[in-house]
């Protein structure tokens, strides 16, 4: 087959900052600049970036771009690797993106204090000051150290606004274990807890205990995607994207969205949602079973709001309905999560959504599962996917 | 040391098996609820059987008591150590006779106290000391040396026996350390982990050195933004000062790590995002409080504060 | 008057795990343990003379350490328990900065005579065990 990308990207605005040997100024400055100008070459606002594309090796987050300029809501973000390689390499990024519809407005930046910060001539050892690790500087003195902490930051305040209680993280972590309890891959196997253990296991970072925690773990999953006329020539059964959208909201950080007005909320996950109905054509009452990002068992909830499977401050009583369970609304997490099974950073998730689809779960439930949800982390730029049968 | 130089050193070193250390004798000041309470608070001991006369009192003891574990402290000697050194006697002469020999390190290994009887204020407690015994000479981790015990017996002023206390104690040969080694890390007390400073952000930490927070502005449409940013993301102005907050803030949310425990941080900080009276939100840690005592909503003054040997930081008590 | 509880031995079986305690080491819990139990050893206020023994700081003096270990028990216990003896050896120095967690469990119980055995260790965050040992004490027979 011929890549379908011609004359289905255009570019329309250029910009370089001063090139010299010591800019005087952060490697955040000059993308922001270089965006800038080129936002401006083209007579666009901000607002109208929707999608960054830059080198691996660049050490300013889109995110932290974005929030420098003030862009909104972005929907693509692509990377490409080994460094000059990385030059045409993510305009073809850029190109992939607009031509799909993923996004409408992509920047396309590098920057870089090549002389006066980390040299190439350096080698590949040295002090590297990148966006990120001054982001982190933000928390690490006063001790908010770990994606526990980051999330039960959010939880706190989303448990006090809502009213939702311990009981439904219970419900979701006890739900999911349960699952795992029939999965020999999972490191729960054959183990389950109950209330009373679940309240005696020892707090990690108030209001999350252990058991609302998912494990540490080596492993690694993977899933092939190929064309629908391919696809059909294969061996199992094909399971079609029918969507797959990633959104950052306007004042992204990286775990740490705390800026915002009203920061108990993942906007991100709102617009990726949104992005993949649209895309699918299917609606929240078309999906027949989940497998939701589970770090941490509240983000669980989070999610089920933001997918809009319950509205905001109900999902405590959606999963309390047993909607999670084998016979529920939703079957959730039917591997065992990454709370009971294994955390493969969500990936071993894409496999069992797809095992859903198919047919082939070791908690497959009784229904016919048509379309399942898939979704990312939560907490920073995230996204999601809609699978169905391949027709 | 030859077979003959050790054989030699080892009949005068035996010979302190036995010796008194001190006769019996009663200590400066009888036992008192200035000195316990003073223990009691630094202990964090809330026992009443110790500082609650009135419990006491109806309890199966009908009294106060010392804290047990204060048996050894009544016949300490006192500042007399720091300001003039620690008088002679005949333990002092045996370390001075190791150390005179190479066996400089020491190295407190054990000590078991067991009481018999629960001493009150008013009582007066004497001790007399021995040293009881002396290892024979033993190839440790820390070097080759001799274990000595001490033996100390306490009583009050009827001669009933409080109680004893061993004090097992290594003179040993220190061992060279290889030079590297006397430096590793190990040594180093840990600190906070600091934020890395740029162009984006030193300025602010550097201002946080001097005990202020600031926030930056941006001067061309005045906006305040933190964390600070290069560029205003309203006007995309790349001027900018800033104001000093006063720290008034109030608790959007907050939460404590309780595990792992970081080297260098206090077990469970408190940490919180906090709106200050400006209109940004900034991460600190609530300090002065108990974690059941932080709620959303509490109102926060804060201080930059030197919270470790390296790190100042702005920390909010309760306003 | 406060209402203080003590344990009966009839509510202890062995392997019982008495409550964790953490405890942040500082300088002013080292200087103010070696104040308080009248401990006027230099390394034990005087952070050059602790460098000069080759710490990097000053450390927590013996008798700090027998009382936290004393305190961690009676707290357990109830004011009523009497404490027979404190069996500790010493291991890596506490310094300012780390924290000690302190955690015990009973090893033997005598229900007739009320002696009851508590092995407890006190670890630091930084350079591991600073304390192991044991604690007897007698609790009231019966309730």
């Amino acid at each position: 087959m011929v890549a379908n990308i011609k004359d289905k990207a255009v570019i329309v605005g250029v910009h370089n900052t001063e090139f010299s040997k010591d800019s005087g100024v952060s490697e955040l400055s000059l993308a922001a600049q270089a965006v800038k100008g080129a936002i401006d070459d083209a007579g666009l606002k901000p607002s109208d970036i929707d999608g960054f594309a830059t080198f691996t090796m660049d050490s300013n987050d889109e995110i932290e771009v974005a929030r420098a300029v003030g862009c909104g809501d972005m929907t693509f973000w692509g990377r490409s690797h080994y460094g000059g390689g990385a030059a045409t390499g993510s305009l073809h990024q850029a190109v992939m993106a607009v031509a799909t519809g993923m996004a409408e407005c992509v920047a396309v930046y590098r920057a870089l204090n090549g002389r006066s910060g980390h040299r190439f001539s350096d080698g590949v050892s040295g002090n590297i000051m990148t966006a990120d690790a001054i982001h982190w500087g933000w928390y690490m003195p006063y001790g908010l150290l770990t994606p526990a902490s980051w999330v039960a930051m959010f939880n706190q305040r989303w448990m006090h606004l809502t009213g939702v209680t311990k009981d439904a993280m219970f419900e979701v972590a006890h739900s999911t274990r349960e699952y795992a309890v029939n999965n020999p891959n999972a490191f729960f196997y054959g183990r389950s807890f109950d209330r009373a253990e679940y309240d005696a296991a020892r707090m990690i970072a108030d209001p999350l205990q252990l058991f609302d925690c998912c494990q540490e773990s080596d492993g690694a999953s993977c899933v092939i995607v190929t064309t629908p006329e391919r696809a059909r020539d294969l061996k199992q059964p094909g399971v079609s994207v029918r969507g797959v959208a990633q959104a950052a909201a306007a004042d992204q950080e990286q775990m740490t969205s705390f800026y915002r007005e009203e920061f108990a909320a993942i906007p991100e996950m709102e617009i990726a949602a949104k992005n993949c109905y649209e895309m699918s054509g299917l609606s929240v009452d078309d999906i027949d079973a989940a497998i939701i990002y589970d770090a941490f068992s509240p983000i669980v909830l989070w999610q089920l709001e933001a997918w809009g499977f319950c509205g905001f401050g109900e999902s405590g009583d959606f999963v309390l309905d047993g909607a999670l369970r084998p016979g529920g609304r939703l079957p959730t997490n039917t591997h065992g999560g990454q709370l009971s099974e294994g955390y493969i950073h969500g990936v071993n998730g894409i496999v069992e959504a797809t095992r859903l689809v198919r047919g082939q779960s070791l908690n497959q439930p009784d229904k016919e599962i048509n379309h399942a949800l898939v979704t990312s982390g939560v907490g920073i730029p995230t996204g999601g996917a809609l699978l169905g049968k391949l027709d | 040391m030859t077979p003959e130089e050790q054989k030699a050193f080892e009949d005068k070193l035996y010979a302190y098996v036995g010796v008194k250390v001190c006769s019996r004798k009663p200590a400066k000041d009888a036992v008192n609820e200035t000195m316990i309470r003073h223990w009691t608070e630094v202990m964090g001991d809330n026992n009443p059987a110790y500082t609650d006369m009135e419990w006491a009192a109806s309890s199966r003891r009908g009294r106060t008591i010392a804290p047990p574990a204060m048996m050894y402290v009544w016949n300490q000697e006192g500042y007399s150590v720091a300001s003039s050194g620690r008088a002679s006697d005949p333990q002092t002469d045996m370390v001075e006779f190791f150390n005179e020999h190479g066996f400089t390190g020491v190295l407190g290994t054990n000590v078991k106290q067991e009481y018999s009887r629960e001493a009150s204020p008013g009582d007066t407690v004497y001790v007399e000391m021995v040293i009881d015994s002396i290892s024979e000479r033993k190839a440790t981790a820390r070097g080759t040396g001799y274990f000595f015990e001490t033996l100390a017996t306490f009583s009050d002023q009827n001669n009933e026996t409080l109680g004893t206390q061993r004090f097992r104690v290594l003179k040993f040969i220190p061992q060279e350390q290889p030079a590297a080694a006397a430096d590793t890390n190990e040594l180093q007390v840990p600190t906070r982990i600091p934020s890395p400073r740029g162009h984006d952000n030193g300025w602010w930490w550097n201002a946080v050195d001097e005990g202020k927070v600031l926030i930056q502005r941006c001067k061309s449409c005045q906006t305040l933004r933190h964390p600070p940013r290069p560029m205003c993301g309203e006007c995309q102005s790349m001027e900018w000062d800033s104001i000093e907050s006063t720290l008034d803030g109030e608790v959007m949310s907050y939460t404590s790590l309780r595990h792992p425990k970081i080297p260098g941080y206090p077990s469970d900080p408190i940490c919180a995002v906090i709106k200050l009276a400006e209109g940004t939100n900034i991460v600190s840690n609530v300090v002065g409080c108990e974690f059941a005592d932080v709620h959303i909503g509490m109102k926060l003054k804060g201080k930059v504060e030197q919270v470790d040997e390296k790190t100042m930081l702005p920390q909010f008590y309760p306003a | 008057m406060s209402d203080y509880k003590t344990l009966s031995v009839a509510d202890v079986s062995v392997g019982d795990k008495l409550p964790e305690l953490d405890i942040d080491i500082t300088s002013g819990l080292i200087v103010g343990g070696a104040l308080a139990t009248r401990d006027f050893e230099p390394v034990h206020h005087d952070k050059s003379v602790a460098q000069a023994a080759g710490l990097p700081d000053i450390f927590m003096n013996i008798l700090t350490s027998q009382g936290l270990m004393s305190r961690f028990v009676t707290d357990w216990s109830g004011p009523e328990a009497i404490v027979k003896s404190l069996d500790v050896k010493l291991g890596a120095p506490n310094l300012p900065g780390m924290v000690m967690t302190v955690a015990g469990e009973v090893t033997a119980c005598d229900a007739e005579a009320g002696v009851v055995d508590i092995a407890v260790t006190g670890e630091n965050n930084i350079w591991g065990m600073h304390m192991q040992g044991s604690v007897q004490i007698v609790l009231p027979v019966e309730g």
